[in-house]
């Protein structure tokens, strides 16, 4: 962990050093900096330059929301995006907000979760809601006009309304059943939908536009569909996605659900996938091994995936966080708006996890065989209760149930200077040796006991 | 020295050893059965409606080594959750029947569920335990506790009437109005018991029938009264924070010139308060309690309560300081700390903070801390 520095502004107050944590002005500048850059840069996939524009234009309309006449909702999972798509209602995804922030600099998190200790938040909760924390103290978190969150299994909701009781801000909790899959948990979620609607209503002094809704709902199951589609696509030996877009069904479903961007850039990535697909093209020239992220994917280090796949032939072909619950049909009634969104915001990746851990596993098995994995890693997320606690249970029915094993990374989630990046490589070094030596690796790739031509240098990113 | 109860001698030795006591093991050679609850959001009403035995999952006056545990749940869960499966592990609750918890907190949830894996028994359940305290909350507590009941029905295949339901509500509503009994007597400039005394009764509550609790309880009270004892020491302390289910970190902040007289643990005032409503139907009457008939805590999204609470607490019963401790990776007391500190600050209340592992004994360095926080207090009060 870092430590944080002390300096003397002019008044002479003694204040904690935040300059470099980033401001909502300085993220823009930072991803359209990038997003310039990626487009001079060989050997990416195409759809990238489409990935940052979506991450851009979503930064963009948070900051631009007030002059245009739009509100702010801080937010965490579980949110129906449609409904405040529908409502002139902006979103700003408190964890996605620390991804980024360690895509454009990577100083940030670790200044942003110095100065929220330093007001007494212990080091022990998560970081995406320290990292909040820290931003707000600082002044630098994006204005917000409210906050909204729901139970999920993540305790850590908490932190919004003691922020908004601590900045005078709003907030609407919503309650969701640890397990929600039963008739009594959906009637129940909708209704609390009912309530959200009422709260934003009262908040805003707008009305709902149903119809909006209705139009909101059907751009977010177009967005399912071509998810859906890209999953099949990324199954396909070898892989065809690189860690460059790995995120981009992620970011579309997470933050842009009811939007035609969101649309327009899944079906960019779509056509890519499947015109590499047709070419025989992967994402390394030599795919040796396909791993899964079982929990989150290291967004505390975005070169990790690049490095695994140049240094070992490691391919991430999907994670935990991008995946939906069992069959996503969730577009059930087109004319019942809220009842769709019930169901799609239970199933949706990044929601659907939060729920029991065998339940949660049962599911990654199934998407270990799909996409014909053999090595899963779990990234331990410090300040993270439900990672800590099924954990284990994922990684055993994992090797129970598809002969996967797992490597458990102990990190913050957003943290670079948690863990040191040597016994991350030291660790990977031993797991994949460890895998390649495996018997079930060997079936898998139909090896019949044949040591695999050792691995060189892949010239991946 | 005080003399020691002998009503409290009595509910330690019921209950010891600990978890299989000479309780569980009289119980269950008749046959009946144990269900383990986790949390405060468990209506043990209904188990002993069933004419079963609930028994609280905690851990003990003992530390516990918590290695093996680790490989079922990673070191960064709270101490509690991996104390007990650590104990179920060596075979300490190999007694139970049941395990019910409810989703109060999701490390409490995450042991049911490493339970539930791992070493099933042959019922378990869990209840939602909601965050809001509104008339939703309650008619999502009493849809989940209508169902359980459903379910521990068909394990016992046998109806749960409304009746014994009715009966288990007062044999627990008369417990609540003994213990609190208790909590008012410590009010008192001298107060009858210390601080590590009154857990061991809650503890003891949480653990015997609740018939021979009261019985047990009721001799307490009137010994108090026959043997005029006191407490005599200067410094008047309340604790917050987790459960301390170890009475010895009580016990050892006693060993200084203080003594606790309140608290706002689960283990401690929250459970000797209020009654369930007797003029309502059962199940209604107990989903109304536990939702909205207890003081606001440590779960609930909209915490205002809870810091106004304690410093009503701390007002009534005229403490010099507030001890709150937290065990590590406790998110919801980490999210509650900055504001209550404020507020106590506020209110002119010096609090100290100790963060420690659920259990495990209070150390020297707490100590010097706790010897320190009280050298200032004293000097406050001169």
């Amino acid at each position: 962990m870092s430590t944080p520095t002390e300096t003397t502004e002019q008044t002479g107050k003694k204040v904690m050093s935040n300059g470099k944590m980033l401001s909502i002005e300085e993220m823009l500048a930072g991803l359209k900096k990038a997003t310039e850059a990626v487009k001079k840069q060989p050997g990416l996939m195409k759809s990238i330059v489409g990935y940052l524009d979506v991450v851009s234009t979503y930064v963009e309309r948070i900051a631009n929301a007030k002059k245009e006449g739009k509100w702010v909702a801080s937010h965490g999972t579980q949110q129906p995006l449609e409904i405040l798509e529908a409502m002139d209602v902006r979103g700003c995804f408190n964890e996605f907000w620390g991804v980024a922030s360690d895509i454009v600099r990577l100083e940030s998190v670790p200044e942003a979760l110095s100065v929220s200790a330093s007001t007494g938040t212990p080091t022990e909760v998560c970081s995406f809601f320290r990292n909040m924390d820290g931003l707000m103290h600082a002044g630098k978190w994006p204005r917000s006009d409210f906050f909204l969150y729901a139970t999920s299994c993540c305790d850590n909701v908490k932190a919004f309304h003691t922020l908004g009781r601590r900045y005078n801000i709003p907030s609407f909790g919503l309650e969701r059943s640890y397990f929600p899959y039963t008739e009594h948990w959906m009637e129940h979620w909708k209704n609390e939908y009912k309530r959200l609607i009422a709260f934003l209503e009262e908040q805003t002094g707008k009305k709902m536009d149903y119809d909006r809704l209705k139009e909101t709902v059907r751009l977010s199951w177009r967005l399912t569909e071509l998810h859906l589609e890209i999953d099949k696509l990324v199954a396909h030996v070898p892989c065809p996605l690189s860690p460059e877009c790995f995120s981009g069904t992620l970011v579309a479903i997470r933050l842009l659900p009811g939007t035609q961007k969101g649309i327009d850039f899944l079906t960019q990535l779509r056509d890519e996938l499947q015109e590499r697909v047709n070419n025989g093209i992967g994402a390394v020239k030599n795919e040796r091994f396909r791993v899964m992220w079982t929990s989150f994917t290291p967004f505390f280090d975005p070169t990790l995936m690049p490095f695994m796949q140049q240094k070992y032939g490691a391919v991430s072909v999907c994670d935990m966080l991008s995946h939906w619950r069992g069959d996503p049909k969730w577009m059930l009634d087109p004319d019942d708006p809220l009842g769709n969104l019930a169901y799609r915001t239970v199933l949706a990746p990044g929601n659907c996890q939060y729920s029991s851990g065998v339940d949660v596993a049962a599911n990654l098995s199934d998407k270990a065989r799909r996409f014909k994995v053999d090595g899963a890693i779990f990234n331990n997320n410090f300040g993270c209760k439900t990672g800590a606690g099924y954990g284990p249970i994922i990684k055993d029915e994992l090797m129970r149930e598809v002969s996967v094993p797992t490597l458990t990374l102990d990190c913050d989630v957003l943290d670079h200077t948690f863990v040191s990046r040597a016994e991350v490589e030291s660790q990977m070094d031993s797991f994949f040796e460890m895998i390649e030596t495996s018997k079930a690796y060997k079936e898998r790739r139909k090896l019949n006991g044949a040591t695999p031509a050792k691995h060189t240098n892949n010239g991946g990113i | 020295m005080n003399t020691p109860l002998k009503a409290l001698d009595e509910m330690i030795r019921l209950t010891s050893p600990f978890p299989e006591s000479v309780t569980v093991k009289d119980w269950r050679a008749t046959g009946r059965k144990v269900i383990g609850w986790f949390n405060p959001y468990i209506p043990e009403e209904i188990i002993h409606a069933a004419g079963m035995l609930p028994f609280e999952v905690t851990g003990n006056n003992e530390p516990v080594e918590m290695q093996g545990a680790e490989a079922h749940m990673h070191s960064n869960s709270c101490s509690k959750i991996r104390t007990c499966w650590q104990l179920q592990l060596d075979g300490k609750y190999n007694f139970l029947d049941g395990l019910v918890s409810s989703h109060m907190c999701d490390q409490d949830m995450r042991l049911f569920e490493v339970w539930a894996y791992y070493k099933k028994l042959p019922y378990m359940d869990g209840i939602y335990a909601p965050r809001k305290r509104d008339e939703e909350g309650v008619k999502l507590y009493l849809t989940d506790i209508e169902e359980f009941r459903d379910r521990l029905s068909q394990y016992l295949i046998c109806r749960i009437p409304d009746q014994h339901i009715a009966n288990s509500i007062k044999v627990y509503n008369r417990g609540r109005e003994l213990m609190k009994q208790l909590y008012e007597l410590r009010k008192r400039d001298r107060p009858p018991v210390t601080g590590a005394e009154a857990v061991e009764v809650s503890k003891a509550a949480r653990r015997l029938p609740r018939e021979r609790f009261n019985e047990l309880m009721e001799q307490l009270l009137d010994e108090i009264q026959r043997t005029g004892r006191e407490i005599k020491k200067t410094m008047r302390l309340m604790i917050i924070g987790n459960d301390l289910h170890n009475t010895n970190q009580i016990a050892n902040l006693e060993t200084l010139d203080a003594v606790v007289v309140a608290d706002e643990m689960d283990v401690g005032i929250r459970y000797a308060w209020g009654q369930v409503d007797t003029q309502l139907p059962p199940m209604e009457a107990l989903a109304r309690y536990y939702v909205l008939g207890r003081p606001v805590d440590k779960h609930h999204w909209n915490s205002d309560g809870r810091l106004e609470f304690i410093g009503e607490m701390a007002e009534q019963y005229h403490v010099d300081g507030i001890i709150s401790q937290m065990v590590r990776f406790c998110t919801y007391n980490g999210w509650d700390k900055f504001d209550l500190k404020k507020q106590m600050e506020k209110r002119g209340i010096p609090m100290l903070e100790i963060d420690l592992e659920y259990g495990h004994p209070a150390g020297a360095q707490v100590k010097i801390r706790a010897e320190a926080f009280m050298e200032m207090l004293e000097s406050r009060a001169a």
